[in-house]
Formats: C-alpha cells, sequence, structure tokens
C-alpha cells in the first residue's frame, strides 16, 4: 500500500546505478555460502576470502595494476578521506570541481609540508566533462578519483601516472556501500580505520564479503561487455538525442555539458532552464515518472548551489536551474520520447508562474 | 510524522499545494487586475516571490483581500508555500493577513522540513509588503474620503 506503481524512467544513474541481476543473484548466493568472517581461518573463511580476492584481481585487471594495489573500502567517500588524510599536514592541491568528500577533506588535512599530493578527478560526476589530469613535479603524489569513470571508460592507472586512485560498486551495477582504493605500490598510506589489520594493515574492519562479491559480479559485467564501448555508441546516442531534443524543444534550455566527443562521458547530460528552479523541475519530473537530479541548492539541505556549476559558471541562477540526466545501460529511446513528453509542459508551467522574464 | 513509508520528501498537503497550485499568476501579469505588489527574495539564493493583491471594501468601510494572486521562483516548498499562504489570506481582513507567520503557513501544510522553512516560507513577507504599499499608495485618498 506505500507504493505508487507508476511508469518510471530512471536518469540518475550517475547517483546510484540499480543492481544489475547478476548482481542480485550472486549477492543472494553469497548470504548463503559466504556468510562467513574471511579473515578466519576455517574452511567458511578461506572460501570467502578466495571470493573477495578474486574481485580484487578482477578489478586489478581492469585498471591496469596488481591484485596488491587494490584495498577494499566502504565505499568511494571512505577511499578519498583515506588518500587525504595520509597527507595530513601536507599540501594538497584540488580543484573546486572535486566531489565534497576530497574537498571536506584537504580543508581538514591541508598544511604546507612536503611531499605535495595533488587529488584531481579525470571526470566531474555532476557535467560528465572529462578533465586533464596535472603533471606532478618529481616527489610529489598524484590521486584521481575514477567513481564515475569506471565502466565508462577504459582505464589504465599507470599509463594515467597515478599513485592513488578511487572506485566505487554502486556506479556500475553493483551495490552500495562498497568502494575500492588503488595505491601504487610505495606510495605512503597512512590506514583511516586501524584494528584487525585486514586488507594488510590498510584498512581495518571485518570484510564486506557480500557487498564485495556484488561488486565482483558488477566488474564481471563490465570486462564481459566491455560496457565502454556500450555507453560510447549506444548511450552516447541516447544521450545526444535528448540533449537536441530539450535544445530544440524547450525554450529557455542550455547546455553545462559539451556533448562534443572526448569532452564528456557519453552518459552525463547538465542541463540549465532559465527561470525554472530546480528542485521544483525535479519534483514535477518525479510525480510525472522522470528521475533526475538537480544542482540546486534547494534538493540538497544547503543553501549553497552547486559548487561545480558554480565553479564553472559563477552564475547560481543557472546552478540553481539545473538539471542532471544521467544515463545507464538499461535506458533505451522511448525513455527519451518518454521524457520529451513530460518535461517541456513542466517547463512551461514553471516559468509562465515564474518572477523571472526569460529574456527572449 | 517520520518518512517512513511515505514516497515523496514533503507532507501529502505540501505535495498537493506543489502539485496543484492556488492562485498562481500564469503568465504575463497584465491578465490580473490588481491595486499592489509585494517582491520579496532574490534568484540568486534560488527563491524568489511576488504577491499581486486586490483590496476589496466591505459595507462597514473594513478593507479585505478581496483577491490575490502570486508568481514564485522557486524550490517544492516554496511554491507549495506560497500556494497555501494565498489561501489562507484569500477574504481576511488587511489587519488579519498582516498577521498571517511564517509559522502559520507551516502548520496549515503539516510542517516542512527543518532546512526548508527559512529559506522557502517567504509568501508572507511578501504578501505584507504588498499591503504596506498599498497603504502607502492610498494614504492620500483615504484622507480625502
Amino acid at each position: 500500500m506505500w507504493y505508487t506503481i507508476y511508469y518510471m524512467v530512471y536518469l540518475d544513474y550517475a547517483a546510484t546505478t540499480p543492481l544489475l541481476k547478476e548482481v542480485m543473484e550472486a549477492m543472494h548466493d553469497a548470504e548463503k555460502r559466504f556468510f562467513a568472517n574471511a579473515s578466519a581461518l576455517h574452511t567458511p573463511g578461506h572460501l570467502a576470502l578466495n571470493e573477495i580476492e578474486d574481485c580484487r584481481e578482477l578489478l586489478s585487471e581492469l585498471v591496469g595494476c596488481e591484485p596488491d594495489e587494490i584495498i577494499f573500502t566502504s565505499g568511494a567517500s571512505e577511499a578519498n578521506n583515506t588518500v587525504v588524510r595520509t597527507f595530513e599536514g601536507h599540501v594538497i592541491e584540488t580543484s573546486p570541481l572535486e566531489h565534497h568528500s576530497i574537498i571536506e577533506a584537504a580543508r581538514v588535512y591541508r598544511g604546507d609540508k612536503l611531499p605535495k599530493l595533488y587529488s584531481y578527478m579525470l571526470a566531474n560526476n555532476e557535467t560528465g566533462e572529462i578533465l586533464e589530469l596535472p603533471k606532478p613535479e618529481e616527489g610529489a603524489f598524484l590521486h584521481s578519483d575514477l567513481t564515475q569513470v569506471l565502466g565508462k571508460l577504459p582505464i589504465d592507472v599507470k599509463k594515467l601516472g597515478l599513485d592513488y586512485a578511487t572506485f566505487s560498486a554502486h556506479k556500475i551495477g553493483g551495490p552500495i556501500g562498497v568502494g575500492a582504493l588503488y595505491v601504487r605500490k610505495g606510495a605512503p598510506l597512512k590506514p583511516l580505520i586501524i584494528g584487525g589489520n585486514q586488507e594488510k594493515k590498510r584498512r581495518s574492519g571485518t570484510y564486506n564479503t557480500i557487498g564485495i562479491i556484488g561488486f565482483k559480479a558488477a566488474l564481471l559485467h563490465v570486462k564481459k561487455y566491455k560496457t565502454w564501448q556500450e555507453y560510447d555508441n549506444r548511450v552516447r546516442k541516447l544521450r545526444d538525442a535528448l540533449a537536441r531534443r530539450i535544445l530544440e524543444e524547450v525554450p529557455g534550455s542550455s547546455l553545462n555539458t559539451d556533448i562534443a566527443p572526448g569532452r564528456s562521458l557519453p552518459n552525463i547530460l547538465n542541463m540549465s532552464f532559465e527561470a525554472a528552479e530546480g528542485e521544483s523541475i525535479q519534483l514535477y519530473l518525479d510525480a510525472g515518472g522522470v528521475i533526475v537530479s538537480t544542482g540546486s541548492a534547494c534538493a540538497a539541505g544547503d543553501i549553497k548551489p552547486s559548487h561545480v556549476l558554480m565553479a564553472k559558471t559563477g552564475d547560481a541562477e543557472v546552478a540553481h536551474s539545473s538539471i542532471r540526466f544521467s544515463f545507464g545501460i538499461e535506458n533505451n529511446e522511448a525513455d527519451v520520447e518518454y521524457v520529451m513528453k513530460v518535461l517541456p509542459p513542466i517547463i512551461d508551467k514553471l516559468q509562465k508562474i515564474s518572477t523571472i522574464v526569460r529574456k527572449k | 510524522m517520520n518518512s517512513e513509508g511515505r514516497d515523496w520528501a514533503y507532507s501529502e498537503k505540501v505535495k498537493d499545494h506543489f502539485l496543484n497550485p492556488r492562485n498562481y499568476l500564469m503568465g504575463d501579469e497584465s491578465l490580473f487586475e490588481y491595486d499592489a505588489v509585494g517582491i520579496v527574495g532574490n534568484p540568486v539564493c534560488g527563491d524568489q516571490m511576488k504577491m499581486y493583491l486586490k483590496v476589496g471594501r466591505r459595507e462597514n468601510g473594513v478593507e479585505y483581500v478581496q483577491n490575490l494572486r502570486w508568481k514564485t521562483y522557486g524550490c517544492a516548498s516554496a511554491i507549495a508555500s506560497t500556494s497555501a499562504l494565498s489561501e489562507m489570506a484569500k477574504d481576511k481582513t488587511l489587519d488579519d493577513a498582516l498577521k498571517i507567520t511564517a509559522k502559520d503557513v507551516d502548520e496549515y501544510l503539516g510542517n516542512l522540513p527543518k532546512h526548508k522553512f527559512h529559506c522557502s516560507v517567504l509568501g508572507h513577507d511578501a504578501l505584507r509588503e504588498a499591503i504596506s504599499n498599498y497603504r502607502n499608495e492610498t494614504k492620500g485618498q483615504s484622507e480625502v474620503e
């Protein structure tokens, strides 16, 4: 009785993806078979540990590092915090486009000691923009938050010259609560959680076996289907079609994402709608069965709108009026059609009741 | 009320006023005949409300909110609270309409999330400004009468 069943077009994949069917099956199976503590020496414990090591190997293969260079965490925020805190008291350079788990951690931990840490994401979560990584000087360290990139582009952490990289399971069809940190052999690491010496003393806490098995199933999907190819072809077409149709059919719409090939992840489209406020657009779309996110301050329970759009545009109205459509592999042409049925009258209504008079 | 079992971030009444707002002014302001306007907020902060007031006079000479319309640039609770205020203020004497507070609107709507309260419940200020503008504009006239 609590749920209203309605037609839903989910376009908030950059926030969280639905679990893949094979992930659900793997986790359900794991609940029965791999419940034991993976640190235990007994057989059930060892079987659970094998699953974890399989996942470690798979991820290392997909991102081009050694299995030993991967540490499992509770998610991307923990991985980001761990790296930044390792450089407590050191010079930490980041960009204003970073995730809050980098910006806020850097604010707390940065100092003036050397060597220096650079933390720059390869692709932005709000606009999808693909960014250039800095070239650190000799002796400095480079971290990149690759949360949005995994599965969307091929990754080689060695070629990217990274000392650290962050990954997350719930952006690729895996569960929330599992992430991973790549730490180049020889790079310093200060554990954020100390205790039982799991992860070779680099991250304590009982292994999240079932979550990691879910991560593994999602990574297997990435590997099997080379999902970055599907994103580059089919998903990009959907994203671009929606962008073109909105620009053509919705007055006052503008792009915050550069959709030219190579400039952004193929699945993210950020747009602003002049004179219409983002949270209202989001919730009217929600009522109409279209699920998106917004850079409006209101939606986040914040005073300030999206720090990313503010850094990119410097225009609070653009940020307050922004909507992010983020696609996944489950989306299809019918979803784009449906959005174009629901969205234009919503924007029209909000623009007509707005205090802001649109510039012609 | 806790949010468990609800499928919406706001109360049912907020949802209703957001999805079916009352007394809004669609399109050009010349479509509504009004005596005074009040405006509060700033689009840069994410919320702005404009209230258009039509004043009537009862047989005993008391002035009242005969009709009103509003425009809002803002989030769901801004739209809902302005809509709710417009319902609450209608037919009230100007003196009574001036007494409506943000808390009254909040209670009428079954309570907004706390972080929404201060930034989005601004409609009563717009109405107060409209009433004050009306009184300033008509000061001379009523003395003549």
